[in-house]
């Protein structure tokens, strides 16, 4: 009988710690997107192989390179986009802040383009910041986008309208709580 | 099982290459841990020879962890080395400027917490950087490129007219496989398949039966993509003229309306411009700065006009003349206003109808204006078809235009067309076509991101024949 108390107290134990660990940990634990940082807004930084001579993007430029209107950087090298998983905040923000356009606007430009072959290449998809980094770092023609805590010296940020993640006036944010 | 990881820790110092090598420990690192699990499976309580071999094991994975991370740290030095053979100007590395010692410190600074800057043996995304990974070679066949993607789009209506002998009917729609592979970094293919049912009918003289099946091959282009300022595609494409005929192709699932514009219907659908073309099709972005000009240079055999009427318009084969068919198209699409587009385009040709004593030339003229974001569209363009038989000075115009609009809201979409074309009853070329104009009042609703409801109300007035009033019930998707 002792037993069988002590099989349903450690059961008991595990159910509390299982919902007194954050979501965004089982989440993550899962590979499920996680949510945006409770604690405010963070910066999103456009990432570029370490060997891409381009320094700085205008607004307008990294949408026509996002769009797939530009294919080629001017070292020749053929752009290749990264694009996280739907869910997570950075693929939000970019879709909010550089495309203007919700996931199926999104799917549909990228059909679209790819039909009329006016797009050469649609973008690859990542589960995480990580691989993410990993592509761009082993692809010379990669762009794509992490977290600027993310960011590590095996890519290059890349400055948008002159400025850097953290800068006062840069425009790339991930919002807590994003707009509907 | 247990053998197993020994085996594969040895054979990974004889596997050549860092992709092989990150596999082999992507797959050694799977298996390693398992290892002990098994085991334990099979001697629960384990004994002190297994823990050092485990043990063993943790430390050959660690050095050659290490061994990869050093290896894949080098690579930065290498990828750069290649492109020193490049032109001063694009392959030389950027110089440790003010933007990178920022990226270093921003680097540090945003991620005091992070991982030394290595970049450890790729896993999840290993699959896909392998198949991306730059080659310096010249351009050579990729067996693990050369894959066919396949997209299918389709369509089934319901119609009915006042029209004299017409019925109401069901009707299958296009089935269009889309399909596309990269060849390369620089070639790809791109195909379009379709299926589709009811007679040819070319300038309303009809071919083929009713209710039989058969199957086009609408597009078939082999692309050569240089750079933003030079493309290239051979094979059979869509002609540039106007908007319409490049934007939407041969699904009417990407279109608003439940069909193209009587300007640009197919040539098989008793269309009167040569929408289809094969030969080549240069294209490129014009520096133009903030103006965005393009443009698209073509040159192919054109549209057949030989009769009988009823055989295949466009020449897959054998051109009807020596003479080829040029088009020359230039469209800006300003910075300043996302979605706007202007246009123009000159199509010349030369046709050799054989119930006429001599050649016409044929010249198209056309224009646009387009104005397109996620939940607008305005769409206007015009045309004007010139036909000028040679030894004549008669010369036949044919005007013709159509303009759209459409509001999303949520998943609907009311829309509206008119169209307008007005040939001349003595056009030699076709004929039979006349004046047709009049609106277009539908709705389409997205029940899905995959499918699309549509109905729409037309109404063609005619010369010298009643007007006609048709209402179209269209479900499109793609799949």
């Amino acid at each position: 009988m002792k037993r069988v108390a002590g099989v349903w107290t450690s059961m008991a134990a595990a159910a509390v710690l299982l919902l007194a660990a954050s979501p965004r940990a089982i989440l993550g634990a899962a590979g499920q997107p996680p949510q945006a940082e409770a604690n405010g807004d963070q910066d999103l930084a456009i990432i570029v192989n370490q060997s891409n001579p381009v320094d700085n993007l205008s607004q307008q430029e990294l949408r026509t390179v996002f769009l797939g209107e530009r294919s080629h950087w001017p070292n020749g090298r053929r752009i290749t986009l990264v694009m996280m998983e739907p869910g997570f905040a950075e693929r939000k923000a970019v879709l909010h802040e550089i495309y203007h356009m919700n996931e199926s606007d999104f799917s549909r430009h990228f059909m679209q383009g790819l039909f009329t072959g006016e797009v050469f290449v649609s973008p690859k998809t990542l589960a995480s910041p990580v691989g993410v980094r990993k592509f761009v770092f082993n692809v010379p023609g990669a762009i794509g986008y992490v977290r600027a805590s993310d960011v590590d010296d095996t890519v290059k940020v890349i400055r948008i309208d002159g400025h850097l993640p953290d800068d006062k006036d840069y425009s790339l944010r991930i919002q807590a709580h994003p707009a509907k | 099982m247990w053998f197993r990881t020994p085996i594969i820790l040895r054979s990974v110092n004889a596997l050549a290459g860092r992709a092989a090598r990150g596999r082999a420990l992507v797959l050694l690192l799977g298996l390693a841990p398992g290892a002990p699990t098994l085991h334990a499976q099979q001697t629960p309580s384990g004994t002190d020879e297994d823990k050092r071999t485990i043990q063993m094991l943790l430390e050959r994975i660690d050095r050659l962890e290490a061994r990869v991370a050093k290896l894949e740290a080098a690579q930065p030095a290498a990828a750069s080395a290649p492109q020193a053979a490049a032109p001063a100007s694009q392959a030389a590395a950027p110089p440790p400027s003010k933007l990178e010692a920022a990226n270093t410190v921003s680097a540090q600074t945003l991620s005091p917490g992070a991982p030394p800057a290595q970049a450890p043996a790729p896993a999840e995304a290993e699959a896909q950087i392998e198949t991306s990974v730059d080659h310096p070679e010249p351009e050579r066949m990729d067996m693990s490129k050369t894959l066919l993607r396949i997209r299918g789009f389709g369509d089934v209506s319901f119609h009915g007219d006042n029209v004299h002998g017409d019925t109401s009917s069901f009707s299958l729609g296009q089935l269009n496989l889309f399909v596309t592979s990269d060849i390369s970094e620089k070639f790809k293919f791109l195909g379009e398949i379709v299926f589709e049912s009811g007679p040819d009918n070319f300038y309303e003289v009809p071919g083929g039966h009713r209710n039989e099946v058969g199957v086009d091959v609408e597009r078939y282009l082999l692309q050569y993509s240089y750079n933003d300022y030079f493309n290239l595609a051979v094979g059979r494409y869509h002609t540039a003229i106007g908007y319409y005929n490049t934007a939407y192709h041969h699904s009417t699932w990407f279109q608003t309306t439940t069909g193209r514009p009587l300007l640009f219907q197919f040539e098989d659908t008793g269309g009167i411009l040569p929408v289809h073309n094969v030969g080549a099709s240069a294209s490129g972005r014009i520096p133009s700065g903030k103006l965005g000009l393009h443009y698209v240079a073509e040159i192919g055999n054109g549209r057949a006009s030989r009769a009988p009427l009823d055989d295949e318009p466009v020449q897959n084969e054998v051109d009807e003349n020596n003479h080829k068919a040029f088009n020359l198209a230039v469209f800006s699409r300003p910075t300043a206003v996302q979605g706007l587009q202007l246009g123009f385009s000159a199509y010349h040709d030369l046709l050799t109808p054989a119930n006429l004593p001599s050649a016409v030339g044929e010249t198209i003229l056309a224009a646009h204006v387009i104005y397109i974001v996620p939940t607008f569209e305005w769409l206007n363009e015009a045309l004007v078809i010139r036909h000028s038989p040679q030894g004549s000075s008669r010369i036949f115009q044919t005007p013709g235009f159509y303009t759209q609009i459409s509001k999303r809201w949520g998943s609907y979409r009311p829309y509206f067309r008119y169209q307008y074309i007005n040939a001349s009853s003595s056009e030699p070329i076709f004929p039979d076509v006349k004046l047709r104009a009049g609106p277009s009042v539908g709705l389409r609703y997205d029940a899905s991101e995959s499918v699309a409801l549509k109905l729409q109300y037309d109404y063609t007035a005619l010369r010298q024949q009643p007007a006609s009033n048709g209402l179209t019930l269209q479900l499109g998707f793609t799949f």
